[in-house]
């Protein structure tokens, strides 16, 4: 005989109600781990990503092209904005967009550009920044996240000065100080130098981020407008970015120098 | 340029003008000497230039580390001496420069050619042929092959970018990155097996582990297309290059040690060593070498960042920084 008291059989509604708060509680527990976090516990962008959208080829919709895939467009409101001269100028662009592109001298893609240009691109970040490196150019964005704002004096950029906040676990960002030497994809999509961008950076999973940019530009637009992709992490075994400097292939041939034939 | 957008006369700062103006006077030859180099007399005195190679022996890392356990190596880096213009004589005068008074060779900076002892690279006479040639014909480059990859926008490779201008160094879980004025090489540190060996790259592929205070990288699938200096000097896309940067305890130098083999173009392998000082909140922002401002925020600390767009920026302007011959001979 032991005197150990027998605990008392709990009513079989409160084991039901309790397994269902346990689940309820570790299913919360899994949506909030389940986005990496820095040791801070911001959301942890760092990988390789890419969207799969033909975003790139003309934000607004468009059927087939020779040099397009079609396109339902990724335009809140489907199409830009455009004040009346601005929409001519993008026609012109149109035309010319096989040489006009400056995509395709292999320069800076810029902002938002890079971001959904079919190439991948790798993100590096610390608690006080993002580093954002592009395959296409191999050019280098930063983030700064460390509550500091633009500089009062600041020349234009190609890629802009950005300044990033948290709101909640969304990355919100401030880009502006922007060149007007870039383009927004190969249908001649453009803006000016008075650009501003705000994006939004969201974790959908672990491997799903859903980026959303707002562009404002009184010289071209006629109202701020978004455009919205999905990117996805790369996960292929021992992926990695491979540099993409396209603007060397002109001049490519005539390095190094070669042993003369006899 | 003949793109149908607006234009408008840049606003960029003016350091970023002087990096605009030494990448121009690569092929102004003769005409002006690179702002950039620090061997350039000073209207007021020059501070006193460390030539010195320190003895950073290779040996356990007593320092911080980050939470990954790397060194942490993180920050701003520059070189202690010299220009980039010239590998064997960093403060002699190189290629398309004009001529100047110099100091005994014994009084100037040492070669970076740290072995062999003769601080020259051990060429095959063909190779060595085309180097002289390429420094001929560097103040006329008659052929598009006599311009500096430099002076194209293309990334000043391996090793030159380590002792062309600063450069800062990141750390993440795996990585170790570099970043320079014009080229990023991002270092893999977990043994994922190289490209293949038919993909070749301005930065190479480089492979990195720390042993102790040494971060040792394997570069492999380097193009050869980056010459060392304007001096001309130049490897085969054939070139295996392994490197070692070992760090001082406190926290100020590196010795960056590059060893050279590549049986294409040289008799036997070469070391060029740099040694590279740290860059903190304590020094004066310097342009190319060390263009910090101080951040603008609310709070009181001094927060530095770079203040400068890491991208050529010629290369969103085409060629117009080359001389109207130069720009045809493409």
């Amino acid at each position: 005989m032991t005197d150990a008291p027998i605990p008392a059989r709990p009513p079989r509604g409160a084991c039901l109600l309790a397994a269902g708060l346990m689940l309820l509680a570790s299913q919360l527990a899994f949506a909030h781990d389940a986005i990496p976090r820095l040791p801070n516990g911001k959301p942890d962008f760092s990988g390789i990503w890419q969207t799969l959208t033909p975003a790139d080829d003309d934000l607004e919709p468009h059927a087939a092209r020779k040099d397009a895939a079609p396109g339902a467009g990724v335009v809140e409101g489907k199409f830009i904005p455009y004040l009346p001269q601005a929409l001519a100028q993008k026609k012109k662009n149109f035309e010319a967009r096989e040489t006009a592109d400056p995509r395709s001298k292999g320069w800076t893609l810029g902002v938002p550009r890079g971001i959904y240009y079919p190439e991948p691109f790798q993100i590096f970040q610390r608690p006080r920044d993002l580093k954002l490196v592009f395959q296409f150019g191999h050019t280098v964005r930063t983030i700064h996240t460390n509550q500091t704002e633009h500089p009062d004096v600041i020349g234009d950029l190609l890629s802009g000065d950005s300044r990033g906040r948290w709101d909640g676990d969304t990355l919100v960002v401030d880009a502006r100080n922007f060149t007007d030497q870039t383009w927004l994809d190969r249908a001649g999509n453009f803006h000016s130098n008075d650009l501003h961008v705000v994006e939004r950076w969201t974790y959908l999973d672990a491997n799903t981020v859903e980026y959303k940019a707002t562009l404002e530009d009184p010289q071209v637009y006629s109202r701020p407008w978004t455009l919205g992709v999905i990117l996805h992490r790369h996960r292929e075994k021992d992926f990695q970015l491979i540099e993409d400097y396209r603007f060397t292939l002109d001049f490519d041939q005539y390095y190094p120098p070669k042993r003369d034939k006899n | 340029m003949d793109t149908p957008m607006t234009h408008r006369t840049s606003t960029r700062p003016h350091h970023r003008r002087a990096v605009l103006l030494a990448c121009a006077s690569l092929l102004t030859a003769g005409t002006a000497h690179a702002q950039t180099a620090p061997t350039q007399p000073a209207a007021t005195a020059a501070p006193v230039v460390d030539k010195s190679i320190p003895k950073i022996p290779a040996g356990p890392w007593q320092g911080p580390r980050l939470p990954d356990g790397q060194p942490d190596v993180s920050g701003f880096w520059g070189p202690t001496f010299g220009s980039y213009l010239n590998l064997t004589d960093p403060e002699g005068i190189s290629s398309g420069e004009r001529q100047r008074n110099l100091p005994p060779r014994e009084q100037r900076a040492p070669s970076r050619v740290s072995e062999p002892a003769d601080g020259q690279v051990p060429y095959q006479p063909w190779a060595r042929a085309k180097v002289q040639e390429y420094q001929t014909y560097y103040s006329n480059p008659i052929k598009p092959e006599y311009v500096d990859p430099l002076a194209r926008c293309a990334p000043p490779g391996i090793p030159q970018a380590l002792y062309m201008h600063g450069h800062e160094i990141y750390q993440y879980p795996g990585y170790v990155v570099f970043l320079f004025d014009q080229g990023t090489r991002i270092i893999h540190l977990d043994n994922k097996p190289h490209l293949a060996d038919n993909i070749k790259l301005w930065n190479g592929d480089s492979r990195g582990r720390w042993e102790g205070n040494t971060l040792v990288v394997s570069i492999s699938n380097y193009n050869g297309k980056s010459k060392f200096g304007r001096s001309g000097e130049f490897v085969s896309e054939n070139v295996k290059i392994e490197e070692r940067y070992t760090f001082d305890r406190d926290g100020k130098r590196y010795n960056y040690e590059a060893r050279i083999t590549d049986p294409t173009v040289l008799t036997r392998p070469f070391t060029v060593t740099v040694p590279i000082r740290k860059y903190t909140e304590a020094d004066k922002p310097r342009p190319v070498v060390y263009a910090v401002r101080e951040a603008k925020h609310a709070g009181k600390e001094t927060i530095i960042e770079y203040a400068e767009e890491r991208a050529c920026i010629e290369f969103n302007s085409g060629h117009a920084h080359l001389p109207g011959d130069a720009a045809a001979a493409r």
